[in-house]
């Protein structure tokens, strides 16, 4: 479980990011986030995987209270987390395989383990058949689907997407969101921040819109206002 | 859903990502190991240096203090004079000898053979020298009240001894220690820094995996080990390549000044000196290493 408690973030240049943002998000929850650009939506994301840390209020994710937090406890509690980013941020020099890999040898998985778990990952993004190839002959949705891949490498219980579909051809979007629903379906927590009004009214999930830094609607079912 | 496996990083993957940052900065890892050589190689030349001054010293027995007594002073009187100097506080004990008028006698008569006549008119009573103690003092700040006392003593007559000369060579050689302190705080100083910058550029050139390695929880130190084992690498193989320096110029120098009688210096395999040596080096150049680096680390790594 996810809970936003009177969060404000303020970066050191002044900029109130995040505003008195109060929210929880239940475990296997699917959740769009939407608003302008500037909103905060990025800023609300790199607070929950603990890349900038809350000024005030609470911030509780699957019992570890991210405001107090002990440093050397940061890692584990990222291993909860699955990220994925609209730049995909692959290593051009490895295979497909060694890029969903690369997450498992950072947390000490052995060879062994990899070699079984990493082929089932790659079917669960319909990549079974490129695990030898390298980014740069993929397609943008296949790389960003090798980006999922590697989000889900270490079976986190939370997967955050920021904008995935963002640097991708629109008639493989559709192929990206369907993947999250899917793992969504398959008992996840998917957190996805977009700007694609059709994706978010056809889906018809849970849409939290941000402006200026607040919460200013929160609906199931709800459709792309910002 | 959480990941409770036992971790086990992989040794081998850790190593070559390090030596592969290493070849990665080229230029900053050359400029690393030639300035940690370089600082390196000073110190050890002054520790040399110290070391010989040390070891030519010795043979000159500056902190030796004389003692002759009066010439008409009975046995039991030179005895207890004796007793009295093995009692000063600033006195070797064990070394305090006593050299009997007879064995000077002797000696002078040895040193000057062209004058035996002259010399056997002396002997027994008309010996004209005096029982003389010779012992090593310990502290040469406080000669000068020792020697007052030993003088004071019934039965002295005249009390010898070479602090001031002791003193000007000490002198001398904590000058020589205090220049070379600066000089090596500052080399020091520069290398820490290089190393820094080393650091910081393998930390550059291996950002948006160090971003990734964070985002899917690798720990601090599997991110940071291969960096600290890079700084121990330019700290092993610069206090490798100064031993190296410091072994051919010592040698050099050995060679060189070995012509001439009145310096002596000290074997490079006397006493473990080259263990001393290299110890030196390894510990501090790795040393020198784990600090740049961590520096670096603590600068450019956040959790
Ligand atoms: N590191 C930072 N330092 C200072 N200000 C920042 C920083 N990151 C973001 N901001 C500011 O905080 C506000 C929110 O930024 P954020 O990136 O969260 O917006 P966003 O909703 O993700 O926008 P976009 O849709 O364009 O990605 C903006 O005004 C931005 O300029
Ligand atoms: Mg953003």
């Amino acid at each position: 479980m996810i809970e936003f408690k009177n969060v404000c973030k303020k970066y050191p240049n002044g900029t109130l990011a995040l505003d008195d943002v109060n929210l929880t998000i239940n475990d296997g929850e699917f959740v769009f986030i939407v608003g302008e650009s500037g909103a905060g939506k990025s800023t609300m994301l790199k607070t929950l995987f603990r890349e900038e840390k809350i000024s005030s209020g609470s911030l509780v994710v699957d019992g570890y209270d991210l405001k107090k937090i002990r440093s050397y406890k940061i890692p584990h509690y990222r291993r909860n987390l699955g990220i994925v980013f609209q730049d995909f941020r692959l290593f051009p020099n490895k295979t497909v395989f060694e890029n969903v890999a690369f997450a498992m040898r950072a947390i000490g998985v052995p060879t062994k383990d990899i070699n079984r778990r990493v082929p089932t990952i790659l079917s669960i993004v319909n990549l079974q058949d490129k695990a030898k190839s390298f980014p740069n002959e993929l397609s943008g949705g296949e790389q960003q689907r090798v980006a999922l891949a590697r989000a889900l490498a270490n079976n986190p219980s939370i997967i955050i997407a920021d904008e995935p579909t963002g640097n991708i051809d629109p008639k493989l979007s559709l192929e990206i969101m369907n993947l999250l629903i899917k793992i969504h379906k398959h008992g996840k927590t998917v957190i996805v921040v977009t700007h694609e009004k059709n994706f978010v009214d056809y889906f018809q999930q849970r849409v939290i819109t941000i402006k200026d830094g607040k919460v200013v609607d929160d609906k199931v079912g709800g459709m792309f206002d910002a | 859903m959480h990941n409770k496996q036992k971790t086990r990083y992989s040794l081998s993957y850790l190593v070559s990502q390090a030596f592969k940052s290493l070849f990665r900065n080229g230029m900053m890892t050359v400029a690393s190991v030639a300035v940690l050589m370089s600082c390196l190689t000073v110190m050890g030349s002054f520790a040399l240096l110290v070391y010989n001054i040390n070891y030519n010293l010795e043979d000159l027995s500056l902190n030796e203090m004389v003692v002759y007594c009066d010439t008409e002073a009975d046995d039991d009187l030179v005895e207890e004079i004796g007793r009295r100097i093995r009692l000063q506080n600033n006195v070797v004990e064990e070394s305090v000898e006593l050299i009997p008028k007879e064995t000077v006698l002797e000696e002078e008569r040895e040193t000057y053979r062209e004058y035996t006549d002259l010399f056997d008119m002396m002997g027994g009573d008309s010996n004209p020298y005096p029982d003389t103690y010779v012992f090593e003092y310990k502290d040469n700040n406080k000669v000068s009240s020792l020697q007052m006392e030993l003088e004071q003593m019934e039965g002295v007559d005249k009390v010898n001894c070479r602090a001031d000369l002791a003193k000007t060579i000490d002198s001398i050689k904590n000058g020589i220690i205090f220049i070379f302190m600066w000089f090596l705080v500052i080399l020091f100083v520069v290398s820490v820094f290089v190393i820094i910058n080393t650091i910081k550029l393998a930390v550059h050139s291996r950002r948006q995996e160090i971003y990734v390695m964070r985002y899917v929880g690798a720990t601090k130190w599997f991110i940071t080990t291969p960096f600290v084992l890079e700084g121990i690498a330019i700290g092993a193989f610069s206090s490798a390549l100064a031993y190296g320096v410091e072994y051919l110029l010592y040698n050099l120098i050995y060679n060189t000044v070995s012509k001439y009688p009145l310096i002596k210096l000290a074997e490079f395999g006397k006493d473990y000196l080259w263990l001393i040596v290299l110890g030196g080096f390894v510990i501090v150049g790795v040393v020198t290493g784990i600090i740049g680096t961590a520096i670096s680390l603590r600068k450019h790594l956040k959790a």
